[in-house]
This record gives C-alpha cells, structure tokens and sequence, in this order.
C-alpha cells in the first residue's frame, strides 16, 4: 500500500514540474502576446483589442529593412553551416579513421565557447588585422561558425545509424560517388539537412551576441530590438516578439505535421519507443 | 583513390572554415590582449598591463566571482527542474514526447533579445507578476526586478530550454530494462536509480551543465535589463569594453580569461567523468 502511494506522489510531483515548468516558459509569451494585441498592454486582462501596435510595427520602414536584413543574415549563415557540416558529418563518419575524435573536438569546440566571445575575438581579427569594416557578409561568416556545430550535432544525431551499405551497394553497381551522393545519400538525409538548416536558420535571426559585433551599422531586428529596449519597452516590441515567437510556432507546426503525415521523421525512431 | 580525395575535401573544407574563422580570430584576441589601447587607439607595445589591471582592479575581480557563482547556481537550477521535466515526458510523453521536447524548444529558439523582453513584460515594475499582486492588494515585490535575482531568473528562463533537451536526449538513448534488470535482482527504486539510471545518463547531464554554465558565465543582456546595480556581470563589463569605454585591449584580456575560466570549468567537470562508466562507447558509428 504505501509503495503505490509514494508511486503515485513521484507521479504528482514528476507532472507538477512539468507543468509549471511550461508555465514558466509560456506564461510571459503568452503575456506579451495579449499586450500586443491590446490597447491597454502593460497589463491586458482584459484586453481591449486592436491591431494598431502589428499596423505601426510593419508600417516602420526601419523594422522593415531590419527583418530584410535578418532574415539575409539567417539564410545565408544557415546555409553554409550546414552544407559544411553535412560535409563534416559524411567526413567524420566515413573518411576520418582514427583521427575522428580530434576531427571531432575541432568541430564542436564552437559549442564551448560563448557567443560573446565569437563575436568579440571576430571583430579584433577583422577590424586589427583585415581592416575590415563590419557588415552582413562578415555576420553572416562568425554566425555560421556558431552555427556550424549545432548543424553538426543534429546531423550527427540523424545520421548515425544511417546504413552506408547502400553507398557501397551503389558504388558496385557503378555509380559514380556523386551520383551516388545525389541519389542514394541525399534523399535519405535529407530530413537530418532540413531540420539543421531551420534550427540554424532560426539561431542566425534572431542572433544578437555575435552579430552585434560585427554588423557595422547594419541593422537586424534583434540589434534593432535591443536599440529600442534600451529606451524602455515600448509595445512595438511586444508585437515584434510575437510575431517572430508565432513563425517559429508555425515552423514547427509544419515540422510536427509533415512527421504525422509520415513525409519525414526528423530523427523520430519508432523502434525506439519503448526506452525507458 | 578518389574516396581518398572525397574524404580530405569532405573534412578539409571544415577545417579550414574553423580555423579561418574560429581559431584565427581567437588567437587574435590572445595577442591584443598582450597590447594597449590609448585614447582609442591600439598601442602595439609587449605588456601585461591589461591582466594586472584586471587582477587588481577590485571590480573585476568581484564581477568574475560573481559571474562564476551566478552561472554555478543558475546552472545547477536548471538541472534540477530539467530532470524531473525530461523524465515526465519520457515516462508520460507517450508518442507526444518529440512534440512536448519541441514546445520547450520553441521559447529557446525566438531569440534572446526578444526573451528579455518577454521576460520584463512578466517580473517588471508594472509586470504581470507585481500588477497581479497589487490587483490582490498586497504590495510588489522588490526583489524580482533588477537585482540579482532577477538576472538568475533570466537565466535560468533562458537556458532551460536547452538544459532539457540534452537531458531529454541523454535519457531516450537510454535503456530503460537495466531499470528493470535492477529491480528484479531486488533494488529499491531509489538505489535503482541512484546505481543505474543516475551514473549512466550524468554525461548527458554534464554536457547540459556545460552548455548552460559556458554561456551564463558570459551572459551580456540578462544582467543589463534584469540585473541592478549591483548586477554587472563579467560579461557585461567585457561587452563595454568594446563600447562605450572603447578599451579594446583590455576587452580581449577579459575575454581570454573568460576564455580560460570556462575550458578550466570544462575540465574540471570532464575530469569527473569516467566515460566509461557512463556507458560512453565511442562517437556513435556503430
């Protein structure tokens, strides 16, 4: 009898911290979500509604350029990262022999070291050494540097268990290795490159610690979101925040409905299920 | 002959992209550290000047300590309410759990500028937090904005996220019959865990220790829009180096002890480990 009741309060407490836990996540999302949506937006129970802050937001030429330039920042930072680190990942996993786990340490030191420090140590070797001026191109190269090791770990997570026999099944045909690569390799990874390239993509937006640094005077939405905070939060920045936290919610709305649909897995094993 | 080739370009190309863009800039931040700036201007003259002002200037050293023992406390609370968090989902998530992963991952994965700003609209002075208390009639509460508190709420709020999904992952790649196999060979539930499931998943748990520790030990935005007066950070003082005191060189010599502080942390954890113990068993190419 007691072994089922204390069995039941690890159950309570177990769900409990789950819960609160996404309240805490949640609850000052969903908070500035009401205030963005609301003419009273400090505190919006209830809110009166209006979409004048989302009018204002999109009608500010500044916020414009700004998401422009974002989003060139995290396309290009995301692409690179992860073309490099599926060619990383094949690497790693098929060509580095012995020498992987220093290959390895190489391409996940980035994770060990903080942004800020990225960004800084950037600035000093273009600005002292190059006499490079900042901008997106120099953003884009330090932010896909970060980038670069968490494509690699999603990579590395998808395709370990990927079965190379096929390659070779393909190669004794006499498939050349780029065709091989093209027509056996690619289709069956690419799930792993897709979810890499929108987590990175996402990372590179909405960078600020790196980019800072090395934007020069182009502005991003997270610099110019930070110009803004520093003068107090101001409700544009309400529906800033929400808009961006609605696309990633819509990004992985579309993720959650292809895995249902069974058009990709994104990594998802069935097999495994049952652990734990 | 040609997957020779294959292989050197495959893991050519990253290696150059790294140390082009990651080491390069690194060591260029060791040697400007080693100069000094006046008025502006970078001096390249030889001198430790910029490690003693840093070792004796009072401030700074109290900002790595208090930097230090904010991201030991703020990481060890995430890894506190990470576990039980990764072990509901994995034991209740059912087929949702991928699901129930990503919705933690959805805060972590909108930027952290705009969750400073979610996270004012919830503990600022007129809040969500205090406007609910003087709704209720009590008075607010002080200490939840711009102290230190608040700065370790910031953080923990920020990097949970990331602290649960290591852990998470670290728990499904675990074989939960050696639970069972525990049991039966007549463990209690606690020793259970405290002999299986603890020590084969503490790498996983290291790792989200590190990835939380790394980068609150130079977090920048949480102490300037949560943290008081007596909140800056290492970080943070680093960061006005490179701004409004435009002191580059000194900037580079905090950032190399950040540098160093952080790797002597790695350490120190990863000497903890016995991999082996852990059930580590290579780099995954089975």
């Amino acid at each position: 009898m007691r072994g089922t009741l204390t069995r039941r309060l690890g159950t309570y407490t177990l769900l409990a911290t789950l819960i609160l836990s996404y309240l805490f996540l949640y609850l000052p999302i969903l908070h500035i979500g009401l205030g963005s949506f609301a003419r009273n937006h400090t505190f919006p129970y209830p809110p009166r509604w209006t979409l004048d802050t989302f009018g204002r937001l999109f009608g500010n030429s500044l916020y414009q350029t700004a998401f422009f330039n974002s989003l060139v920042l995290g396309i290009g930072a995301a692409a690179l990262a992860t073309v490099l680190a599926a060619a990383a990942t094949l690497g790693l996993m098929r060509h580095a022999g012995r020498r992987a786990g220093l290959y390895l340490a190489l391409f996940i030191a980035p994770l060990f070291v903080a942004e800020v420090l990225v960004g800084i140590a950037s600035l000093i070797f273009n600005g002292l050494l190059l006499q490079l001026q900042g901008n997106l191109v120099s953003a884009i190269l330090a932010n896909a540097v970060h980038c670069f090791s968490y494509a690699l770990l999603i990579m590395a997570t998808q395709l370990y268990r990927y079965d190379w026999r096929l390659d070779d099944a393909a190669m004794v045909f006499g498939a050349s290795p780029l065709r091989t690569f093209f027509e056996v390799t690619l289709p069956l990874i690419w799930p792993g490159l897709l979810g890499a390239f929108v987590v990175t993509f996402i990372m590179a937006f909405n960078n600020l610690e790196i980019s800072f640094y090395l934007l020069g005077a182009t502005p991003t939405l997270p610099s110019v979101a930070w110009g803004a905070l520093r003068y107090g939060v101001k409700p544009e920045l309400y529906a800033l925040a929400t808009a961006v936290n609605l696309v990633v919610i819509l990004g992985l709305g579309v993720m959650f409905v292809l895995m249902l649909t069974g058009k990709a897995r994104f990594g998802h094993r069935p097999e495994r299920a049952r652990a734990v | 002959m040609k997957g020779r080739w294959a292989g050197r370009a495959l893991l050519g190309v990253p290696t150059v992209f790294l140390l082009a863009l990651f080491v390069l800039p690194l060591l260029s931040m060791v040697v400007l550290s080693f100069w000094r700036t006046e008025n502006y201007h970078i001096v390249q003259d030889w001198n430790l000047g910029n490690y003693i002002t840093l070792a004796t200037g009072g401030a700074y050293v109290t900002f790595l300590i208090r930097s230090l023992v904010m991201a030991g406390v703020v990481s060890l609370v995430c890894i506190l309410i990470a576990w039980p968090v990764s072990y509901a989902i994995i034991l209740y998530g059912g087929r949702y759990r991928l699901l129930l992963t990503l919705a933690f991952a959805v805060p972590f994965l909108t930027g952290e500028v705009l969750r400073v700003i979610a996270l004012q609209g919830l503990l600022g002075p007129v809040g969500l937090i205090n406007a609910v208390l003087m709704a209720l009639g009590s008075a607010p509460l002080r200490f939840i904005m711009y102290t230190n508190v608040a700065s370790a709420i910031g953080l923990v709020y920020l990097y949970l996220p990331i602290v649960v999904t290591v852990i998470y992952l670290s728990l499904l790649n675990f074989d939960a019959r050696l639970i069972d196999a525990a049991k039966i060979f007549g463990a209690s539930p606690l020793r259970a865990f405290v002999e299986v499931t603890w020590p084969l998943n503490l790498f996983g748990t290291l790792i989200g220790f590190v990835l939380c520790f790394i980068p609150c030990l130079s977090a920048t935005l949480v102490p300037r829009f949560l943290g008081g007066a007596n909140g800056t950070l290492y970080g943070m003082a680093m960061a006005q180096q490179f701004g409004e005191s435009g002191t580059w060189a000194l900037g580079a010599a905090m950032g190399v002890v950040l540098f160093l502080t952080s790797i002597i942390a790695v350490l120190l954890v990863g000497m903890r480990v016995d991999l082996r113990r852990t059930g580590f068993t290579g780099f995954g190419r089975g």
